[in-house]
């Protein structure tokens, strides 16, 4: 009996607070956002807040005491010293050669995957392409490693030519970020030549263009939110990348690897040099988001 | 566009050729772990199945996997609860900052990793340090579910944003409480988009490396941090070529599990 009045009021409880929420829309959203947003803005927002201003300290260089006192130094020697200055023009240098030659691979495997293949074998194509982006990012780096290595695979194939690998070094990083982002590169364009209406193709031919005119006046322009899209992942995750570069990059150094570098003696100049990828990454959005490809994403 | 027959072809072996570079670093992989000889010469002088045993018994990577694992399971836990709130208030609600909120989200993974791991790494220094709370497992799980957020996120709200709310206010019509609608018409309809969203997110945080080396405390190894301190040692190499092998094979698993989880909803939203 007892049991049984006990659950009545539960039951009712339940009710009541059910129908006070649905009469509540506002309560809801809030029970909804605080704790996610407690997360994000508080934790996440916060310590990147913290971190940035940071950037804006000193480090007395005699105890390496970080000084709480405003100053911009740490960006006007970001500015002048040589060595920032070529790292981080060189660090900018190896993203946008990443994100070219990504689409000049992309674009025939795509095309091939889009519109030559026969279609029944296309979404098994599509597996073949996403297959590589779940297998570890480390263990991928490593496969180069043991390839470019001395008398690797690389010195092996290119020995009947006469010709050794390139070792480890500056292409070696090049390559290797290229093989980790090509996959991002692909599949927007593979989507994008995939939705291309064959009519365009069609009346671009009966308007008398060949495959080449066709290609450069319809294709591409009707491509190319894509691979600006693509190309979002492949500059950015190569320009804030400093473990490959250990892996297989020899003595070459990328922002990255500065960073990483002063965090322990200077924890402001390592909020400095920080900033500079994500400011290129968000110089570099703004201008993909002029060609409207951030809605393709 | 009609293709002549010779710029069919060349495609066909650009495509060909592309496939190749994608997959052959992969086979490489698998046919070293097999490589009697401790240096990664091609081609290996045989084939031997001796670091296959020897790394099932390596405590080292045994333990970081376990811590691996256990990192991965807490982060997911804590993303599918987070992602989906936010989920459920931006595709069923509208309010001031909504925009703003789907922006926040996607910063964590769109940052550089290590931006996010000083920030982290410092953040936990000056809060938890003072607490007596030092860097260990759990830190390592707060860092990994702030960036797994996004993707069980965008897995739900995508899904949420293709039904609309009138399930729910039918269910209400027929006398369901807020959370009977829930359990039987809501959470049915999300749940393939929990699932493929948590297998993201765990493949995300079993991968990551980056912001794990900021967040770890000693003695915190997951199996990546085991990876990259030991690769560089040729005494182990064989140790390492064989989990490097043992991790292309896994990577079937979350592919096979997508496709079944219906390709809408995993495949295209890796990030």
């Amino acid at each position: 009996m007892a049991s049984q009045a006990t659950t009545a009021a539960r039951t009712s409880g339940v009710r009541r607070l059910a129908g006070a929420l649905h009469r509540r829309p506002r309560l809801r959203l809030a029970l909804l956002l605080t704790a996610p947003l407690l997360w994000l803005i508080v934790l996440y927002l916060g310590s990147l807040a913290v971190l940035f201003a940071s950037a804006f300290w000193t480090t007395d260089s005699f105890t390496s005491q970080v000084v709480k006192v405003w100053s911009t130094d740490n960006f006007h020697q970001l500015v002048t010293t040589p060595v920032f200055r070529e790292v981080i023009v060189r660090s900018v240098g190896v993203a946008l050669a990443v994100t070219v030659l990504c689409a000049l691979i992309a674009f025939p495997v795509a095309f091939y995957t889009a519109r030559v293949a026969p279609p029944r074998r296309r979404p098994l194509l599509v597996v073949a392409i996403l297959t590589p982006l779940w297998a570890s990012y480390l263990v991928k780096v490593y496969a180069w490693r043991l390839i470019l290595s001395r008398g690797g695979l690389a010195d092996w194939l290119l020995a009947p030519l006469g010709l050794g690998g390139p070792g480890f070094g500056l292409p070696a990083t090049v390559l290797t970020l290229t093989y980790l982002w090509l996959p991002y590169m692909i599949l927007p364009i593979h989507t994008a030549l995939e939705q291309l209406p064959a009519q365009l193709l069609d009346a671009s031919a009966d308007l008398g263009a060949r495959a080449g005119r066709t290609f450069r006046s319809v294709v591409l322009p009707m491509v190319l939110p894509s691979v600006a899209a693509g190309s979002v992942f492949t500059f950015s995750l190569s320009l804030g990348d400093y473990i490959t570069v250990q892996i297989v990059g020899g003595k070459t150094q990328l922002i990255g690897n500065l960073v990483y570098s002063n965090i322990e003696l200077n924890l402001p100049m390592a909020a400095a040099l920080g900033t500079v990828p994500v400011l290129v990454i968000v110089l570099y959005l703004l201008a993909i988001r002029r060609t409207g490809a951030l809605s393709s994403l | 566009m009609h293709l002549t027959r010779s710029a069919r072809i060349a495609l066909r072996i650009g495509a060909g050729l592309g496939f190749a570079v994608i997959y052959v670093p992969l086979l490489l992989v698998l046919v070293n772990s097999l490589n009697p000889d401790r240096s990664a010469s091609w081609p290996p002088p045989g084939l031997t199945g001796r670091w296959w045993s020897a790394a099932l018994h390596n405590s080292g990577a045994r333990h970081a996997l376990w811590v691996s694992v256990k990192a991965g399971l807490g982060a997911t836990a804590i993303a599918l609860v987070l992602g989906t709130l936010i989920a459920f208030a931006v595709a069923r609600h509208r309010f001031f900052g909504r925009g703003t909120v789907s922006f926040v989200v996607v910063l964590p993974i769109a940052l550089p990793g290590i931006v996010t791991g000083i920030a982290l790494n410092s953040a936990f220094g000056t809060v938890l340090q003072p607490l007596g709370v030092g860097l260990g497992l759990f830190t390592v799980i707060v860092g990994h579910a702030t960036f797994c957020v996004v993707v069980v996120f965008n897995n739900v709200v995508a899904r949420l944003r293709r039904t609309t709310g009138s399930y729910e206010e039918a269910a209400m019509d027929l006398g369901a409480t807020t959370f009977r609608a829930f359990l039987d018409v809501t959470f049915p309809l999300v749940r393939s988009a929990l699932l493929a969203g948590a297998l993201l997110s765990f493949a995300l945080s079993f991968d990551e490396i980056v912001v794990t080396t900021f967040t770890a405390g000693p003695g915190i190894e997951t199996l990546p941090i085991w990876i990259f301190g030991n690769m560089t040692r040729p005494q182990q190499a064989p140790v390492v070529n064989v989990v490097a092998a043992v991790l292309v094979l896994l990577s079937v698993v979350p592919i096979y599990l997508a496709q079944r989880l219906s390709a809408d909803t995993a495949t295209s939203s890796r990030v």
